[in-house]
């Protein structure tokens, strides 16, 4: 569960302050799909480091679980990250030169314990993906959709409560987004809570909720009555290629 | 554990570069490589040393005709004579044995068809005590011998192989510079002089023979002295000196007409030859390790900046300050310690190569290792520390963008 009440984040430079986040407030339950929208400078990217405890608030309190995430030091918040948040980025960020294996395995090297079947999880968090015959490629070697979905089954491996993907789609094509959205629906359906920070409005419709973000404040926060489909997606995409 | 799969990737990191990682290593090699053959020199100068000293004579000390330093000992020097052995012996205290010696350098020593250069010594019988050197077959110089001006000598073991080969010598006759003698006893084997010289080219004669049989001298070549205590010896060496200056009338500012010889002289001497190589090396060793330090500090830098990425996602996915920090410690000091064991074979390769090439006496061992590693783990954390501290002060949201 995630509860953030009244935060704020003002980057000082100098005697300049520039507030980004301006009081901003919201639950996400577990098990829940939501997408943080908004245009670039709108603090979204903030409020997601903030979620993600890379970075602190300057006011308000942000509650993850039992955690009060405002008061726990580098340490601490380090060890947070790795329990119980999975990242994705958009520009992937896998290691060069180390195999989709090896990256999946990254966050497990962090971890308090290393589990002994933690190839075989890794394995497994890749078959998830779609990857199965992929296990030993490096990077360079896979294509954008591909080292994106490595990027998911590394987010996977330490089994975290919410999965944290920003702009997720950003670097890929339609059909490679829809498998990434697709890997999305089914994580959400397994029960693991989702948050999509984008700013691509039929990126944010694959959600059930919407945040909206405006100038370091909340505009919108709203139900998706029918969130799209991507496996439905994905198959008119076929048919519209047969037609091609 | 978890430290150990963090330094685990570290070291896979410098796997990944191989180029870069021996440049980073390549100053650890060179400066440990000089190190190891520094000890290796040392260690064997130090066995040469006291190879020496126990030849020479740990209670010796040898009051020899003729100045200098080091020179060979001059023949033509006249001034020391019997009666300077006498004064010594009676007015030096705790000294145990005082045996003057006449020698001459290459004397024609013959038998039958057969000649030899050899090294002629005219001895006291208390030679033999004083060089702890005796005949191993028949018998040496007795007291008898000189009194008698005899005409006896007692050979050394490459004379006789060289005369006799390996017939009996004792009771056969020779010729030394057309003198005959009759072969008394065989000198024991005894090896190579302090100076480096075959010992077992000598022939020893009556002293009393040698001076008015063979050299007609009436001067003696050097006075070897056995102290009851080494440690009077550097009293004893002082008290020698005055009394040799006060006989031959020599003040100080003028030259010395003889030197003294002792065990410390020759470590002192034998120690001299492998200084300068020593000190280059020292210095190569310490430039070596400085400049490799240095370039390992830079590309480490270099490399931080480049993987500002890496470090990120490492972040962001768990890894704490310290772990980044220990993560860029582990390449250093893995850079350093690779270097280490590679700089130490090619030290003892050097080492060897030297050993064959020259005559520099060497000695490797494994004593080096430790503090060759010692060195290299230095050098590491000392150049190591300040790029992984960079690397852990990075902010994971900045290294991310």
């Amino acid at each position: 569960m995630i509860e953030v009440e009244g935060l704020e984040k003002t980057y000082s430079a100098g005697s300049v302050s520039t507030p980004v986040l301006k009081g901003v407030s919201f639950r996400i339950e577990k098990g829940e799909y939501v997408a943080i929208m908004g245009t670039s400078g709108t603090g979204k990217s903030t409020l997601m480091h903030i979620l993600g405890c890379l970075d602190k608030p300057t006011g308000g309190s942000y509650r993850l679980d039992a955690a009060n995430v405002g008061s726990l030091d580098d340490d601490a918040l380090s060890h947070l990250r790795n329990r119980k948040i999975g990242f994705v980025f958009q520009q992937f960020h896998l290691l060069e030169r180390t195999t989709a294996l090896k990256n999946v395995l990254l966050p497990l090297i962090y971890a308090d314990e290393y589990p002994a079947d933690a190839e075989e999880r890794a394995r497994r968090a890749l078959i998830a993906v779609g990857l199965a015959e992929r296990v030993e490629y490096r990077p360079n070697e896979l294509s954008g959709g591909q080292q994106q979905r490595v990027a998911i089954a590394r987010a996977l491996i330490t089994d975290p409560e919410i999965i944290l993907a920003d702009e997720p789609t950003g670097n890929l094509d339609r059909k490679s987004s829809l498998e990434v959205m697709a890997i999305f629906k089914k994580l959400h359906q397994e029960g693991r809570t989702i948050i999509v920070v984008t700013h691509d409005q039929a990126v944010a419709e694959h959600a059930q909720r919407i945040i909206v973000l405006k100038d370091g404040q909340i505009t919108e926060d709203r139900v998706v009555k029918k969130p799209r489909d991507p496996d439905v997606e994905l198959e008119t995409l076929g048919d519209e290629e047969d037609v091609q | 554990m978890r430290m150990r799969r963090i330094v685990w990737q570290g070291i896979r990191a410098l796997s990944e570069s191989k180029t870069r990682t021996f440049f980073m290593m390549a100053g650890t090699i060179v400066g440990i490589a000089a190190l190891t053959v520094i000890m290796a020199l040392g260690r064997g100068t130090e066995k040469q040393v006291m190879r020496r000293v126990k030849t020479f004579g740990p209670r010796a000390i040898m009051l020899i005709a003729g100045g200098g330093k080091n020179a060979p000992p001059d023949m033509s020097v006249t001034t020391l004579t019997l009666d300077d052995a006498r004064a010594v012996r009676e007015q030096v205290k705790d000294l145990e044995i005082v045996t003057p010696m006449a020698w001459r350098f290459r004397i024609n020593v013959k038998h039958d068809a057969n000649q030899y250069q050899a090294v002629l010594w005219g001895v006291e019988p208390s030679w033999h005590e004083a060089w702890d050197w005796y005949a191993a077959e028949g018998e040496g110089i007795t007291d008898e011998d000189v009194a008698t001006i005899a005409r006896v000598c007692v050979i050394g073991q490459t004379i006789k192989r060289e005369l006799f080969g390996d017939i009996d010598a004792v009771g056969e006759r020779i010729y030394l510079n057309k003198v005959r003698f009759t072969v008394k006893g065989v000198l024991a084997k005894k090896g190579t002089s302090p100076m480096g010289s075959d010992f077992d080219n000598r022939i020893i004669i009556p002293i009393t023979t040698a001076m008015r049989r063979v050299l007609n001298v009436d001067y003696v070549g050097a006075i070897r002295i056995i102290t009851r205590n080494p440690k009077l010896m550097p009293q004893q060496i002082k008290e020698i000196r005055a009394l040799i200056h006060a006989r031959h009338h020599i003040t100080p500012p003028q030259e010395d007409d003889f030197r003294i010889a002792s065990p410390v002289s020759i470590a002192k001497m034998a120690r001299g030859t492998s200084r300068t190589l020593s000190i280059l090396l020292v210095a190569l060793a310490g430039l070596s390790l400085l400049v490799g330090g240095v370039v390992l500090m830079n590309i480490l830098l270099i490399s931080v900046g480049e993987r500002q990425k890496e470090i990120g996602l490492r972040r962001a996915v768990g890894a704490t300050r310290g772990d980044i920090l220990s993560q860029f410690l582990a390449e250093s000091l893995t850079v350093t310690s690779s270097g280490m064991v590679l700089g130490s074979g090619l030290g003892a390769a050097v080492t060897l190569i030297l050993k064959q090439a020259t005559k520099v006496p060497v000695g490797l061992s494994s004593a080096p290792f430790a503090l060759s590693l010692a060195f290299a783990l230095l050098v590491g954390l000392f150049f190591g520390i300040q790029p992984a501290r960079k690397a852990a002060a990075l902010n994971p949201v900045e290294a991310l963008r």
